[in-house]
């Protein structure tokens, strides 16, 4: 078997660390990162992707020293491509879903220089989760999860023995009218149920099929954090003296502790069992 | 070579796992107890207001401060003729004993012009001032500081008033008096008294009308609970011609006199129409005074020596319209068809189109212009609506598809510019969701041409702006129609046909000869219609004599009457506030169109001059006697009565923005809450120091790649050669 000899060192581009090419990537989509920044900036969305940034910026720095010399060409080329197609989507499709395909490029371009054996999912999940997509998920998601929430939390209250029925997003408890609107939905607990696999997952190295296979449980424990919290929330506004501000939030705040605890311990979980039933497989 | 170098900092004393645990719980409890001292996190409501929807009031069980001050209104109301001159007494007791700020907010009618305001304290009386809005309510604030007893009367719509009245001691009995006139023209020879009583409960939508203040939050009391306000209500004429036909459609009244120039009308009192629920719905009283024949009538008003003098002309048709005073018609429909208007609006406005050509009669003539970006008409003039033609059009309009921008001042002059035979009524009728670019030479234009064309304005959709369609037809002095679904097309159609079937005089002028006359409004006239008058405002100066000349085009031909100038009426003062209030009005229209406060100036001027209640002017009234030193009171928010047949969840419900939800916890304190889960997760998962937790976990090489496969094993090991 022969080895290949290399007779001159990289030059050019082709000498660039890591670091600057993940720059030169970054630099090159600047268009959407300026579209992200002054959606986020003008109040349109709110900046939670800042909080992925810097959770990006964490796992990479604990990755520094493992990085690759030199990028893997197949990732490289993807994320040229997908470069590329950022940059035409600029002119072709709404700022969000350009921004979607560029957040693809900087995915791929980090994966050419991570190590094979690093999961590149949940690096990918905090790349997107960067982008201001609240806002667009709410539009698009948000009326359809009001209807699940209320739905769930109607038939939740009923089994509780109360008098609840819904009215399309809203709920009539014990003849008093609650509504599911636009902020009750659940979508900021999923971003931030995602947001927490993500995280841990980067954090402990869990394998990209470990993830991927995890992921649809975190999404049904947010549904049901959400649930949880509405039902409870509802019963306790239904009464006769409402509920005041401050136990609002503070339920809302240990409900969503509860919901990202299970998350964690769920996606942190060992993989020992998981790997012993994929060589079974 | 790595562009990042980070060295992890001095490590830490190791944590048993117990104690990791508690780290943990510990992290939890320092983001409740961060929850509870920050602020939550808010979008920027640096223009938000003040909750301002209607809400219950809740019994307060502080039997020291009474709730409910306001103890009756009684309504006096004198008509003459068309007009009502109204005095509204509210009077407000304190049965606590605490000092009170009473806050209430009541109805009015949309053409009245409150024009006076006195308060009552003990045996003084104190009448108010007019005032520019923003230092009245200085004014207000710096005398309820120093304890005087002080009314303050705002206007928050053109037909919703707030009462403030300061200061009011226990044991006090404060009466405000409020004055205010209105013009009641008959329609189709009926007229009608309303005095609204309660503002039913609105959906607060945040908007900025010319300047007034937004709606504030009304209490509501729950339904099927009775006021504790007693109200009263008195009607008294002195009509010029016999009052008869006297009716309510909502309350019982006991009547005295019909049949006589001075009939009297009082509420009744009976066990189903008690004293506590007489307000919780408008009163509605009808009578008739017209005769048979076309009339006109004029008042002439006198000021004092240096002051103005006003006069009102009316010209009314008869009550019954004999088939021959009907003139041939033309109609032009002006139908947008813009991109907003594509799909289910369009839809619902052909259903309506089908109706209103559909039932044209073949004496009348018709044309269609249809616009968005620009316009073309169906016929270069109004061709007779046989069927055929009917058809012709209606095939068109059924061919059209939404599609452009809006434009309907380029259609307008269009319309104003088509041939109009001299002996026929013209309507011009709009259609549209009011999502047009309008101008304010709209309005101008539709008044220039008034002589020639009545407007009427159809408001297609859910979500037509009604400010537009209304400001239209004022202004064509037509009427709105609002369709929001095909099924009411019908309807609105045929209120439509029944407006204008019987139009009795076109190409009206009137002309004083031998008097001088000037800021007459309106200008041109409109034409005569079989259900309403036309009213002329104006003022006049020199001797009071000669005629007013009243002539148009009847369906037999020309017609003319002629009135002599009568003997100066000194009791019809109210033709003063009347022709200006007809004035801000029109103002307040072209404002609202304008956007902004663009006649503010104007309006504040006329209502300073006339002592006049406007959005831009309030009555301030101010006892100059401190009663309550350090001016300490609670404030107090007279709740009303829920309006009759509205159920509670007109409040608590879909209607009003006090509705409970449930929506999720802030979005930065929620954030916070979940790194410190992070964390804590982290730490207990490998965090015997800091260095350990830095370190990425090693994973044991497997035959399993990122994916599983194996393939990737060997991929890798076939890259580490290379490279």
């Amino acid at each position: 078997m022969h080895q290949r000899l290399s007779l001159t060192q990289p030059t050019g581009l082709a000498a660039l660390p890591a670091g600057g090419w993940l720059a030169l990537q970054a630099a090159a989509l600047w268009p959407h990162a300026l579209w992200a920044a002054g959606r986020m900036g003008d109040g349109s969305d709110d900046p939670l992707g800042l909080a992925a940034i810097a959770m990006l910026a964490v796992l990479l720095g604990r990755l520094a020293p493992d990085l690759r010399d030199r990028a893997q060409p197949g990732w490289l080329a993807a994320s040229l491509g997908l470069t590329a197609g950022a940059t035409a989507a600029l002119w072709a499709l709404p700022p969000l879903a350009a921004s979607l395909i560029a957040a693809l490029a900087l995915g791929a371009a980090l994966a050419a220089w991570l190590p094979l054996q690093t999961p590149r999912l949940s690096l990918a999940g905090l790349v997107l989760l960067a982008l201001p997509l609240l806002a667009s998920l709410q539009f698009y998601a948000g009326y359809p999860l009001r209807l699940l929430t209320a739905q769930l939390s109607t038939w939740a209250l009923q089994l509780a023995g109360m008098d609840a029925a819904t009215s399309g997003a809203a709920m009539t408890v014990a003849g008093r009218l609650v509504i599911v609107d636009a902020p009750c939905s659940g979508v900021q607990m999923a971003w931030l149920g995602y947001f927490c696999a993500f995280a841990a997952a980067g954090w402990v190295g869990l394998r990209d099929g470990a993830l991927l296979r995890r992921l649809p449980v975190v999404g049904l424990i947010v549904m049901a954090g959400n649930v949880v919290r509405n039902s409870v929330l509802v019963a306790l506004e239904s009464r006769p003296q409402g509920l005041g501000s401050g136990a609002h939030e503070a339920i809302g705040f240990v409900v969503l502790s509860v919901v990202c605890s299970a998350v964690l311990l769920w996606t942190m979980r060992d993989e020992s069992r998981e790997n012993e039933h994929a060589h079974r497989a | 070579m790595s562009p990042f170098s980070l060295r992890p900092g001095l490590p830490l004393r190791p944590l048993s796992r117990p104690g990791r645990l508690w780290a943990v719980v510990l992290a939890i409890a320092c983001a409740a107890t961060l929850l509870l001292v920050a602020i939550p996190a808010q979008a920027d409501d640096a223009e938000a207001r003040r909750a301002e929807s209607p809400y219950f009031q809740v019994r307060s069980d502080d039997p020291t401060t009474d709730r409910l001050p306001l103890k009756a209104t009684e309504v006096d109301a004198r008509i003459a003729g068309a007009i009502a001159d109204v005095t509204v007494t509210q009077r407000y007791r304190n049965e606590g004993q605490r000092p009170i700020e009473a806050r209430y907010v009541f109805p009015g009618s949309t053409q009245a012009a409150v024009y006076a305001m006195q308060v009552r304290i003990g045996d003084r009386l104190i009448v108010a001032d007019i005032r520019e809005k923003q230092r009245a309510r200085i004014e207000f604030e710096a005398a309820k500081r120093e304890g005087k007893t002080t009314a303050l009367l705002e206007q928050e719509r053109p037909n919703v008033f707030a009462m403030n009245v300061a200061n009011i001691l226990p044991g006090d009995e404060v009466a405000v008096e409020l004055r205010y006139t209105e013009l009641l023209p008959p329609s189709e020879g009926r007229y009608q008294f309303v005095f609204p009583t309660v503002v039913g409960p609105r959906y607060h939508r945040p908007k900025a009308e010319g300047g007034s203040s937004s709606f504030t939050a009304v209490p509501y009391l729950r339904a099927g609970e009775a006021s504790a306000t007693k109200f009263d209500l008195r009607v008294a004429f002195a009509s010029p011609l016999p009052v008869s036909a006297l009716r309510s459609s909502s309350h019982g009244i006991e009547v005295e006199g019909e049949g006589t120039n001075a009939a009297r009308v009082a509420l009744a009192g009976s066990a189903d129409d008690d004293e506590g629920s007489r307000n919780n719905r408008d009163f509605i009283l009808d009578w008739q005074l017209a005769g048979e024949h076309l009339s006109s009538g004029l008042t002439l008003f006198p000021g004092k020596p240096g002051e103005e003098n006003f006069f009102l002309a009316m010209v009314e048709p008869p009550r019954a319209i004999a088939t021959a005073q009907i003139v041939p018609r033309d109609y032009v429909f002006v139908v947008d068809i813009s991109g907003s208007m594509h799909g289910y609006p369009l839809d619902t406005a052909k259903v309506l189109l089908r109706h209103l050509i559909g039932s044209l009669r073949p004496s009348d003539t018709f044309n269609v212009l249809l616009f968005s970006g620009s316009n073309r008409v169906l016929n270069e003039s109004s061709v007779p609506a046989t069927q055929a033609n009917i058809d012709q059009a209606l095939r068109v309009i059924g061919q059209m598809g939404g599609n452009g921008s809006t434009e309907i001042v380029p259609a307008l002059k269009r319309v104003a510019a088509l041939p109009k035979a001299p002996e026929v009524s013209r309507s011009v009728i709009v259609v549209t969701d009011g999502y047009v670019t309008v101008e304010s030479e709209v309005f101008q234009l539709i008044r220039r041409n008034l002589d020639k064309t009545n407007v009427f304005a159809f408001g297609i959709g859910s979500s037509v702006n009604r400010h537009l369609i209304e400001g239209i037809a004022r202004a064509g002095q037509g009427e709105p129609f609002i369709v929001t679904k095909p099924d009411q097309a019908k309807a609105q159609a045929e209120r439509l046909r029944r407006m204008i079937d019987s139009p009795v005089l076109t190409q009206v002028k009137a002309r004083f000869e031998g008097l001088e006359t000037y800021d007459v409004e309106p200008q041109p006239l409109p034409d005569v219609l079989g259900g309403r008058p036309v009213l002329v405002f104006g003022k006049w100066r020199g001797e009071p004599r000669g005629q007013l000349v009243v002539e148009g085009q009847a369906a037999h031909g020309a017609w003319q009457a002629m009135l002599p100038v009568a003997t100066p009426d000194p009791d019809a003062a109210a033709l003063r506030h009347l022709w200006a209030r007809h004035r801000i009005r029109s103002l307040s229209d072209q404002e609202a169109l304008q956007g902004g406060d663009a006649q503010r100036d104007a309006i504040m001027a006329l209502g300073l001059r006339y002592s006049l209640l406007t959005q831009y002017t309030s009555f301030i009234a101010v006892d100059q006697v401190v009663r309550n030193p350090g001016g300490e009171a609670t404030a107090v928010n007279q709740p009303s009565p829920l309006p009759k047949g509205v159920s509670e969840l007109a409040v608590g419900g879909s209607l009003g923005a006090e509705v409970p939800s449930t929506p999720e916890a802030s979005g930065w304190l929620a954030l916070a809450v979940v790194v410190v889960l992070l964390v804590g997760a982290a730490w207990h998962r490998g965090g015997s120091s800091a260095r350990t937790l830095w370190r990425r976990p090693r994973r044991p090489r497997t035959a399993l790649g990122p994916f599983g496969g194996a393939q990737d094993r060997l991929r890798q090991a076939q890259l580490e050669r290379r490279g």
